[in-house]
């Protein structure tokens, strides 16, 4: 259900396949109770998220962007997430610079047992973007559907 | 800058190498133009000035053979971070260093002298001096350098097998690099969005940025123009130019050797270059690390460390 | 005749704010150090003492158009079929190109052709067209990298203008041309411009013959065929050239194009935008092959088709205007000029710069 007020914002979530989105399918098994700003997109490790995903998705109009993989030590890949690391940290940083709140930006390490702390996440982070508004970044592709535009 | 002993070293070079990427004259004094030397008698036709801002280290990767290449200090970090990345090899390449006092910004001299047609310019020390047909205008050098030269840290090429001059001491030694980054972040977020959306506006998606950058290698994948995923739509609107130069920027993450090419390149005068330089920025603050200056660095995207010293978890709030 | 009008300099914002009362009224305006054509605001500084950086070919025909769009629907009667929706409605203000030079104005005439003279005319285009009307100003100096001349044209060239803008003591002499134009120039703030109709004339014949000092007269030797086809000619003209789409996207007379679907789930649009033949993968073929790959072959053909081809199929007009936005937007200084000379002369190399 949606936690304020009605008004769904529309977030994007990169979870990588062994880790995040196994935690995530912890949360649901265990009836937590969450937001459902996030619409997830399974990938199979956070190293193969490339920033190119963020600033599409930001670009075409979402609200925010939450990246999750395994904690460091712990890839699946055995390196794959301290390349992520990197890469997305370089993000966080470069995104408020040409004028997108890097707090509409998250990255995190979720395992597949922590479901309370996935819940937390998600909860958290809408939250967060809801105190934030809509992106003041219209996407100008017209063909995107009126609905979508808060 | 010393043409003579810049001729002297490439009448030398020639023999052993396929070519020689040097500069001569283009259609008017302040534009002289990359050349493609094949044999000696072209060698009196090199020109030498702050004028030659090209950065012709980035014809490299496209050249077949045995390349000889003229560069400035900013144009040796390109050669260091292509042979880093791979890209070229260092045997391969004859680099002929000219140690450089700074290149004048077109712009700023056609600014200067009210944008009238060239006819002449010579440079006499710290001075320009520009004909026009309204006259002669002098101009302190100083006044008139790229924006990048006037922090320059490395006027001496960092990478040389003849060096076309005596060595030089960077000016600013100690003067921070990066203020007009700091200073640009000082701004709101609602400012730095409206500058980069008006900036943006007059971007014509020409590509010039992109193809005069020597570290570009996406090529024909290039995410601006790929129809299979179709990354970016046709539309020329001001998102679709902010997501170009974004990934342009993201992509030289560690990589950028700040050669300053871009923005020149930009026929619209988009300060392009302010970007690349903020990733740079936090580069050198995340990992200390600073593109094209020794052979033996790994670019930091390409590299990890079990334990980040400066990435600390992020809390949403 | 048609008679002449004059506008006092000092009237020159408040002649634009009175014609964007009527129309879009698009002006060379000042940005940062850039001129460029945009819509003429009330707070735009105008900027007619030097060219614009790109030509006003995009008033007319933009750098991205929708030329329509569309839906799927399942049909209601029999859902295995989906139908579609068009919607091709084409809907364009009255427009003033204010400031244009004669270069840009024969740009336009070169594209015209191409969108007009054929058994398939441009629906999208020609409704642009029509509702345009084109101040040209009368060019006093050369720029650097201007030819004009050379090519056909010349700074006082009036023709594919509606109306003529000549610099003459404290303001402009205004000439229609056409019937649009005088239609234009039915303003009160301007005022009769016989006294000036022979001061414009001087300016006039002084500016054509100070290009023609600059760049010669118009050259109609015909390209040599055997130094168009020497790929060692061509190697040598393309060396330093980065492949970019600059000289392309600022070009008067260029007018290549890409056509896109772009489809979100059941909704869409057909989109024309600009494209360049200096790109790497303009020939790219669905197979991979790609017959133009070499730079070598990309400048060849970007010349060839506006010093050769162009004039093949239409008369013999050369497709450039000798504007030199090219050489002087080029981040390499490529000179179309010399290159186009040098295949004139069957001197088989590019001859050294001047």
């Amino acid at each position: 259900m949606s936690f304020v007020g009605g008004k769904e914002l529309r977030i994007v979530g990169f979870l990588c396949n062994w880790c995040s989105y196994g935690g995530a399918d912890t949360a649901g098994v265990s009836r937590f109770k969450q937001p459902t700003d996030l619409r997830i997109i399974r990938v199979p490790c956070s190293g193969r998220v490339d920033p190119l995903f963020v600033v599409k998705a930001f670009i075409s109009g979402a609200d925010g962007v939450l990246v999750s993989g395994c904690h460091p030590r712990d890839c699946h890949y055995s390196d794959g997430n301290f390349y992520a690391r990197r890469r997305l940290e370089m993000l966080k940083r470069f995104l408020p610079f040409v004028g997108i709140d890097a707090r509409r930006f998250h990255y995190t390490w979720v395992s597949a047992s922590e479901g309370q702390r996935w819940q937390q996440t998600v909860t958290d982070f809408t939250k967060v973007i809801h105190e934030l508004g809509p992106t003041p970044l219209l996407p100008q592709n017209k063909t995107l559907p009126k609905e979508a535009r808060a | 800058m010393n043409l003579e002993k810049l001729k002297e070293i490439v009448r030398t070079v020639l023999p052993s190498v396929d070519v020689v990427v040097g500069y001569k004259k283009g259609f008017d004094a302040l534009h002289p133009v990359p050349c493609f030397l094949t044999s000696p008698e072209e060698i009196d036709a090199l020109v030498l000035n702050p004028a030659c801002v090209h950065n012709l280290a980035a014809y490299l990767p496209s050249l077949k053979n045995k390349a000889a290449v003229v560069v400035k200090g900013c144009d040796s970090r390109t050669v260091v971070q292509l042979a880093q990345e791979g890209l070229i090899k260092r045997e391969n390449v004859v680099v002929i260093g000219v140690p450089c006092q700074g290149t004048v910004s077109v712009r700023k001299v056609l600014s200067a002298i009210n944008h009238q047609p060239v006819i002449g310019a010579s440079f006499e020390n710290d001075t320009l001096v520009v004909k026009t047909k309204k006259g002669e205008t002098r101009l302190a050098l100083h006044d008139v350098l790229s924006d990048k030269c006037l922090t320059c840290r490395y006027p001496t090429p960092v990478l040389s097998d003849h060096l076309a001059g005596e060595q030089i001491e960077p000016k600013t030694a100690g003067k921070e690099a990066y203020q007009d980054i700091r200073d640009f972040d000082a701004r709101s977020l609602e400012e730095r969005r409206a500058y980069w959306l008006k900036e943006f506006d007059r971007c014509i998606r020409c590509y010039a940025c992109r193809n005069a950058c020597p570290l570009c290698v996406c090529r024909e994948s290039c995410i601006a123009e790929t129809r299979d995923p179709h990354w970016m739509s046709q539309r020329a609107t001001q998102n679709e130019k902010m997501m170009f130069h974004m990934i342009h920027a993201i992509h030289l993450a560690g990589r950028c050797t700040e050669c300053g090419e871009c923005e020149r390149a930009c026929p619209m005068g988009i300060p392009v270059a302010k970007l690349k330089k903020k990733i740079n920025m936090e580069m050198k603050e995340l990992f200390g690390y600073e593109p094209g200056i020794s052979m033996d660095d790994k670019p930091p995207m390409y590299t990890f460390k079990v334990e980040e010293e400066k990435i600390e978890e992020h809390k949403i709030r | 005749m048609k008679k002449a009008r004059y506008l006092k300099k000092q009237k020159e914002k408040e002649f634009i704010a009175a014609l964007g009362a009527k129309a879009r009224v698009y002006a060379p305006c000042l940005e940062d150090e850039a001129v460029l054509f945009k819509p003429a605001e009330p707070d735009s500084t105008i900027c007619l003492s030097r060219p614009a950086v790109s030509s006003p070919k995009s008033v007319i025909y933009p750098q991205s158009e929708t030329l329509f769009s569309f839906r799927f629907k399942k049909d209601a009667e029999d859902k295995r079929r989906t139908l579609v929706e068009l919607d091709d409605t084409i809907e364009v203000p009255d427009t003033i190109i204010f400031g244009a030079r004669p270069c840009d104005a024969r740009g336009i005439a070169i594209i015209d052709r191409a969108f007009s003279k054929t058994d398939t005319p441009d629906p999208y285009y020609l409704a642009r067209r029509e509702k345009t009307t084109i101040v040209t100003l009368t060019c006093p100096e050369p720029s650097s990298g201007c030819f004009c001349t050379w090519v056909g044209c010349g700074p006082a060239e009036t023709s594919n203008s509606d109306v003529m803008m000549t610099e003459v003591e404290d303001g402009y002499l205004m000439e229609a041309l056409t019937e649009k134009g005088e239609a234009l120039l039915e303003s009160p703030i301007l005022e009769d411009g016989t006294p000036y109709e022979a001061q414009a004339r001087e300016a006039q014949k002084a500016a054509h013959e100070r290009m023609v000092k600059e760049a010669g007269e118009t050259d109609t030797t015909p390209v040599d065929p055997e130094t168009f086809d020497s790929q060692a000619f061509w190697e040598k003209a393309a060396e330093r050239c980065l492949g970019c789409g600059a000289c392309t996207y600022l070009c008067p007379t260029c007018y290549c194009f890409n056509i896109t679907d772009e489809t979100v789930v059941d909704k869409g649009e057909r989109i024309r935008s600009w494209d360049a033949c200096m790109f790497h993968h303009f020939t790219l073929e669905a197979s991979g092959h790609n017959p133009r790959a070499a730079k070598a072959l990309r400048l060849k053909n970007r010349i060839g088709h506006k010093f050769l081809y162009y004039g093949e199929k239409y008369d013999g007009i050369i497709a450039c205007s000798g504007c030199g936005r090219c050489i002087r937007g080029c981040p390499v200084s490529m000179e179309i000029s010399t290159i186009a000379s040098a295949l004139k002369k069957n001197s088989g190399t590019v001859s050294g710069e001047q």
